[in-house]
């Protein structure tokens, strides 16, 4: 059996360098993903942290790729959930492609892909929390690029 | 092994009404699905058909179950001819309101191991429901008709917005 691993799939009308962007830019990130910010310079090999708003320390890694505007590879941990961070490190790929939007028609569309795998054994906690997570943050970043408005303002529960 | 199961959640800044219409609309299924446009009458155990850019009805499935505007289930006849011979599955749509949005799950399942149809119907779902959602939230769908050129400039118009 494959490890527990989650993937999502979004089309963006936006351009690979915007949505590259809005992937590590600090005030981008902050608007759709609920406050949360981000502190790395993405380069390969720098820290990557994810900070809430009142300071507290979200998830901990490192920058293991940083292709942009295509492709950005993050060693991730969570640090707030005790049962989370015990589950070790994951690692989570992004790829962005220019792309056409339905292989029959031509369009263009920006296709972002998520891939989110735990590196170790087991996972499966941090797994459903991703799968519950992304699909929020996700729509609110394509809410974002496409209307300059984002579906939530604070962090649906 | 287990069965192949496709399950992918999206939330629209909507109501579910109009995300139900949006779903079971001739008129609207053609603006955001790839020139798609699905024909029933919505009644469980009715047929529905989808038609392509004007061409004759192709049959589709059946409608399973249907309570507006919360969930839909219909059976999936294998559109293509490389996995015609494959049996219909079965695509489920819940609709929950959330947060003064609409969370959106659907479930594409009862497919045989090794499906053909599934894997293609994994590639076809996120594609549909993003433009689903651009459709919504911005009066249209992902275009067809759209070059890099046209992305960077509606890019170059959304900046001042972003």
């Amino acid at each position: 059996m494959s490890k527990p691993n989650y993937v999502y799939v979004t089309y963006i009308r936006t351009t690979p360098e915007k949505l590259w962007a809005a992937l590590t830019d600090p005030q981008t990130i902050r608007k759709y993903w609920f406050g949360i910010t981000v502190e790395s310079d993405f380069k390969a090999g720098s820290p990557w942290a994810l900070k809430f708003e009142d300071g507290r320390t979200a998830d901990t890694g490192e920058i293991l790729e940083a292709e942009p505007p295509r492709r950005l590879v993050i060693r991730w941990r969570n640090e707030f959930k005790p049962e989370l961070k015990a589950e070790g490190w994951s690692r989570c790929t992004m790829q962005i492609e220019m792309t056409d939007y339905y292989p029959d028609r031509g369009g263009k569309a920006v296709k972002l892909t998520i891939h989110h795998e735990i590196e170790g054994e087991g996972g499966g906690k941090f797994i459903e929390a991703v799968s519950g997570g992304w699909p929020k943050v996700l729509s609110n970043l394509k809410s974002l690029l496409e209307t300059g408005d984002i579906a939530f303002q604070e962090y649906p529960q | 092994m287990n069965k192949p199961k496709f399950v992918y959640v999206i939330y629209v800044a909507s109501t579910p009404e109009k995300v139900f219409e949006a779903l079971t609309s001739e008129k609207l299924t053609a603006q955001y699905c790839f020139g798609y446009a699905l024909q029933s009458d919505w009644k469980v155990g009715s047929r529905f058909t989808s038609t392509k850019d004007g061409g004759a009805p192709v049959d589709h499935g059946v409608v399973l179950e249907i309570d507006p505007p919360r969930r839909l289930v219909y059976s999936w006849a294998p559109q293509y001819e490389a996995f015609k011979d494959e049996r219909p599955s079965r695509v489920t749509f819940n609709l929950v309101p959330f947060k003064g949005q609409v969370q959106l799950t659907i479930v594409h399942d009862d497919f045989d191991e090794r499906s053909k149809a599934f894997e293609s119907i994994s590639g076809g779902w996120p594609r549909v429901l993003s433009s689903l959602k651009s459709f919504l939230e911005t009066g249209k769908g992902l275009d067809p008709s759209w070059t890099e050129g046209d992305l960077k400039k509606i890019h170059e118009l959304e900046c001042a917005k972003v």
